[in-house]
Order: C-alpha cells, then sequence, then structure tokens
C-alpha cells in the first residue's frame, strides 16, 4: 500500500507557496550600543554585571544570572583567543567550497559568552585552540557582524 | 493538590513599534513581577513562557530565544501555546507547575512582537487557513471576525451602534492604564458615532472596533501557599482554571456562540466552588480583539444569557462604577494586543483590581473575586482563570 504510494510521487500534485512574511529585527537596547560602538570606533563592547562579577557578549541590559539591570559598559581587549573551531567544505545549499573556510569560537578572559566568526590569514593547521586572534575590521562600517570581516592570529 | 497564589505582576508599556528585542521586553516585565513579588531571580523554581507564532518575531525556537530574558537560564522552563488564548494559558501552565507540589515558585512570562513581521502580521495569519480550501482566497483573521461579528448580531439582532458601545468603553477606560498603546484611543470625547464613521475595514467591521498591532510583555509570579503566607498579607489565590477547544474547522460551529468558552468556564466554576457566576463573579476580563469578542466572551462565560450582554452593556452594567465591570484595564482595545501578552496583561489586572491596586481604573464595587478570560488558536480555543481573595 504504502509501496504503491511511493511509486506513485511524481503524478501527486502539490500546490506552492510561501508564508509571505519577512521581517525588521531591531537591534535592541543593548544591541543598537554594541554595533555602533563597533561601526564608529571600531572597538567590542560588553555589559559587567557587579554583583554577579560577570561580563557578558554579546552585551545585554540585563544580567541572566541576577536579572540587574546592567549599566556598567567595557570595552574588550583587542585580542582574543579560539575556544573551537571547525572547517565549512561545503556552504548553506551543499555545493563544495573551493577552499574550507575556517569558522571558530572566540573568547576574551574574564567574559561571558564571545563570537563566532570566520578566521583568515591563516593556514589551516595553524589553527588550534587557544590561539590567540584579533580582528580584522571592514574599512567602511555600517554596524552589523559583517564589520568584522574576520579573526587572523594576532601580530604582536 | 497545592494551594497556588499570584505573588506579583509585571508589564512593559504596550507599543507600536517596540526598539526593544523580544528578550529585552520580557526581562522587563518579569524583573517588575519579581520586584512587586518582593522575590529575585534566586527565588524563582522554574519559569514558565508564553508567545504566540514564531512568524511574528521572525525566530524559530522562540521560546528557547527568549528563555533568559524571561529569566529561565539553568532553569526547569516551558513554552505552551494556544496562539491568542495563551496569555490566560500562560498562568494555568504555572499553575500546574505549583499545584503538583514540584515547584514553590513559577515566573510566568508572555512575551509578542508582532512589529517584525512584514509587511503586516496578518500576512502570517493568512497560513493558520487550509492551504487548499481558504488560504487561495487571501483569508486573514478579519474575515473570520467578521463573518462571525455578522451571525451573532443577526441571531440576536444587535444593531452596530452597540457594538461600537464597546469600542468607546474600553478605550476610555484604556485612557487610565499606564501601559496603554500610543494613539490607540483617539481621544478622552470618543463617542459612539466616532466609531461608526472610522473605516469599515471588513464589513461589518470598522478600524475603531479592531485591536491594533502590539509588541509588549507582561509577567506574573506565582507561589505554593508556603511561599505566599511568607511573603505577603493579601495573596490572591487561583481559585479556578479552565480551558476547551472547539472544531479547528471554523465551518463546523455556529459562530454565534462560543461553547468551548462555555465549557472551559464551567470547567474553571467547578473548580472554585462558583455555582453562580453572575453573582460570584465580581469584575471580569473577557478576552476583546474585536469590540463585539467582548459581549460574546461575556455570553459564553454565562456571565450573561445568550443575547443578553448587548442590553447589559446598554444599560452600564458592564461600566467600572457598574454591577459587573468589564475589561476595566481598557483590554485589547484599549491598552493594546500583544497576541500572548495581551491575555496575561488580563490576569495582571484581575490581581491589581482584587489588591486594589488599581489606581485609577479600580472598579467602584468591592470585589472579592475575578476573571480573567482569553481566545485564540484558530478561533476555536477559550482559557479561563479565576482569582480571588
Amino acid at each position: 500500500m504504502l509501496v504503491g504510494k511511493i511509486d506513485r510521487v511524481g503524478r501527486i500534485r502539490t500546490l506552492h507557496g510561501d508564508m509571505g512574511v519577512w521581517h525588521k529585527y531591531t537591534f535592541g537596547l543593548a544591541g543598537e550600543r554594541f554595533f555602533r560602538a563597533l561601526a564608529e570606533k571600531g572597538v567590542l563592547l560588553a555589559t559587567r554585571c557587579e554583583t554577579c562579577r560577570k561580563t557578558y557578549l554579546p552585551p545585554k541590559i540585563y544580567c541572566p544570572t541576577c536579572f540587574a539591570e546592567l549599566t556598567v559598559w567595557v570595552e574588550l581587549p583587542p585580542r582574543g583567543y579560539v575556544e573551537t573551531y571547525t572547517f565549512l567544505y561545503e556552504d548553506l545549499e551543499e555545493n563544495r567550497l573551493t577552499e574550507p573556510v575556517a569558522v571558530a569560537f572566540v573568547t576574551f578572559p574574564g567574559v561571558e559568552g564571545g563570537i563566532i566568526h570566520r578566521l583568515g590569514e591563516v593556514r589551516p593547521e595553524e589553527v588550534c585552540s587557544g590561539l590567540e586572534v584579533e580582528a580584522v575590521l571592514a574599512a567602511e562600517r555600517s554596524g552589523g557582524l559583517q564589520d568584522i570581516l574576520y579573526f587572523r592570529p594576532s601580530r604582536e | 493538590m497545592e494551594r497556588v497564589a499570584v505573588l506579583g505582576a509585571g508589564m512593559t508599556r504596550f507599543m507600536r513599534r517596540a526598539q526593544e528585542t523580544g528578550k529585552e521586553l520580557a526581562w522587563e516585565a518579569a524583573r517588575m513581577a519579581l520586584d512587586e513579588a518582593g522575590l529575585t531571580l534566586k527565588d524563582v523554581e522554574c519559569v514558565a513562557l508564553v508567545s504566540a507564532p514564531d512568524a511574528f518575531d521572525g525566530v524559530h525556537m522562540k521560546g528557547e530565544y527568549l528563555a533568559d530574558g524571561a529569566g529561565a537560564t539553568r532553569k526547569p522552563f516551558m513554552r505552551s501555546f494556544v496562539g491568542g488564548g495563551s496569555g490566560v494559558f500562560a498562568i494555568i501552565h504555572g499553575w500546574y507547575h505549583v499545584a503538583s507540589g514540584h515547584f514553590d515558585t513559577c515566573l510566568v512570562v508572555a512575551e509578542e512582537k508582532m512589529s517584525s513581521t512584514m509587511p503586516h502580521p496578518q500576512a502570517a495569519f493568512n497560513t493558520i487557513y487550509d492551504q487548499f480550501t481558504e488560504r487561495p482566497l487571501g483569508v486573514n483573521l478579519l474575515w473570520i471576525f467578521a463573518l462571525e461579528m455578522n451571525r451573532y448580531m443577526q441571531v440576536h439582532k444587535i444593531p452596530l451602534e452597540t457594538i461600537a458601545q464597546v469600542s468607546v468603553k474600553n478605550k476610555l477606560n484604556g485612557l487610565d492604564h499606564p501601559c496603554h498603546q500610543e494613539g490607540i484611543t483617539p481621544g478622552p470625547d470618543l463617542t459612539v458615532k466616532d466609531v461608526l464613521d472610522s473605516e469599515i475595514m471588513v464589513w461589518p467591521v470598522h478600524r475603531l472596533m479592531v485591536s491594533p498591532v502590539t509588541d509588549g510583555a507582561a509577567a506574573l509570579v506565582l507561589a505554593s501557599e508556603r511561599v505566599a503566607k511568607r511573603m505577603t498579607d493579601k495573596p490572591v489565590w487561583i481559585e479556578g482554571v479552565g480551558w476547551h477547544l472547539d472544531s479547528s474547522y471554523w465551518t463546523n460551529r455556529d459562530l454565534y456562540y462560543p461553547k468551548y468558552v462555555e465549557y472551559a468556564a464551567r470547567m474553571a466554576y467547578r473548580m472554585a466552588g462558583i455555582t453562580d457566576p453572575r453573582k460570584e463573579i465580581h469584575v471580569v476580563e473577557p478576552y476583546d480583539p474585536f469590540a463585539y469578542k467582548e459581549l460574546h466572551h461575556l455570553e459564553g462565560l454565562l456571565l450573561a444569557d445568550k443575547g443578553e450582554a448587548p442590553r447589559l452593556l446598554e444599560k452600564g452594567v458592564f461600566n467600572r462604577d457598574g454591577e459587573l465591570p468589564s475589561c476595566p484595564s481598557g483590554g485589547l482595545l484599549g491598552v493594546g494586543n500583544p497576541i500572548a501578552a495581551a491575555g496575561t496583561m488580563k490576569v495582571a489586572e484581575i490581581f491589581w483590581q482584587l489588591r486594589g491596586e488599581a489606581g485609577a481604573r479600580q472598579v467602584a464595587r468591592p470585589v472579592k473575586r475575578g476573571l480573567a478570560q482569553a481566545w485564540g488558536d484558530l478561533m476555536q480555543v477559550g482559557t479561563v482563570v479565576v482569582l480571588g481573595r
């Protein structure tokens, strides 16, 4: 019975449709300040909860641990560290990439959270956990994650 | 089964277009509710969250996305969802957590950010209908309301002026709510004529008979009797909860009467030991996304006979100084309609009314017991809570 249905699959009619909506996402109170600072000053900001002694990246206006309103903003040091990493061999549509793309979770000492981004100017065999990296910023910045082109091994 | 109290309520201002993210809105409401309860996030043992379709915020797994703003990081967390009925289902869901004896406290959070949806949330609503029979017509919620409203008016011979009077009552009540959406009420001298003169959207629905698109959040803090007695000398108890679904085929039920609301109400009344709701319910917040819906729901809640609600409205029974004040908050028509959060706002209003903390909105008569009701899903769900002190 079931097999019979599968055999006829090419003859089953379908109706094409979509959800018919798109979205306008606001950055939020914390996101607005974070991305403005990235665009205008080229720096990464985090918020700090003095009670919990935690610094959050991306920044939040509230502490998820104690619910205090967070008003202390700190600028992160320019260098972070690769916590973990991977190499992409296919894009979202399953097309084979000409070169594998390195992606890393970059963390900063004493900071909760971090940033997931591409790595650049690095040979695959150089990538490792604990690698010190710095952000390479776009010359023209518009206030989005793409303002960071990629992270690369830091140059002393 | 443990007795469950409401210790605090909070909400954001209702807005047309919030800059805040959904998480930030959730946090603001949740924080206010906790402050009012005198508790901190550490005291919260579990979190119950509601939010309507993911398509509004444009985030799939919206419950998980909102979790940290709702205070749920590293806590037992559950999201429930019955569309517009979610706002009252939220407290039912939270009640379960505490009544079971499993938790002493539960933070209930409701959030909706409808303004993210483009070109309009009604486009997302189109996809709740059947792809083959209804969607090709370009159906949206207004259609259903218009068909139902017309059926209700025809069965009971209700003049449009009476329906418009609901808008006037609620929109004027809403002016006293500090969280009301800006511009939701054209002015303090709003008349029935103004409502009837507003543009027809889908006949017989006029613009001022419809609640707007809104962003906002609301929250409640629930606690067991043990905790409640320690925290407050004026606890408000959850005396009854009820919910019920009808057929999701809107062609398979008679639209003039919401039977599912009646069944939900009967369930809540039974639990609360209420035998004569018209005497034993002192203030009510029925769901009013459209003007006629308040009357429709009051009948479903057995607070008026079938077809009697319009006449009671005309007599002023449902005014703030009437015998059965209805939507003293201003409701969805007068405060705003962030889908899931709107119902929770109604529960918060009953809570504040019972505590005598509703300020300019406080009803004239003494109140010991109140009811909040929401409706939604595929227009066939009723959710009811009875609170008492």
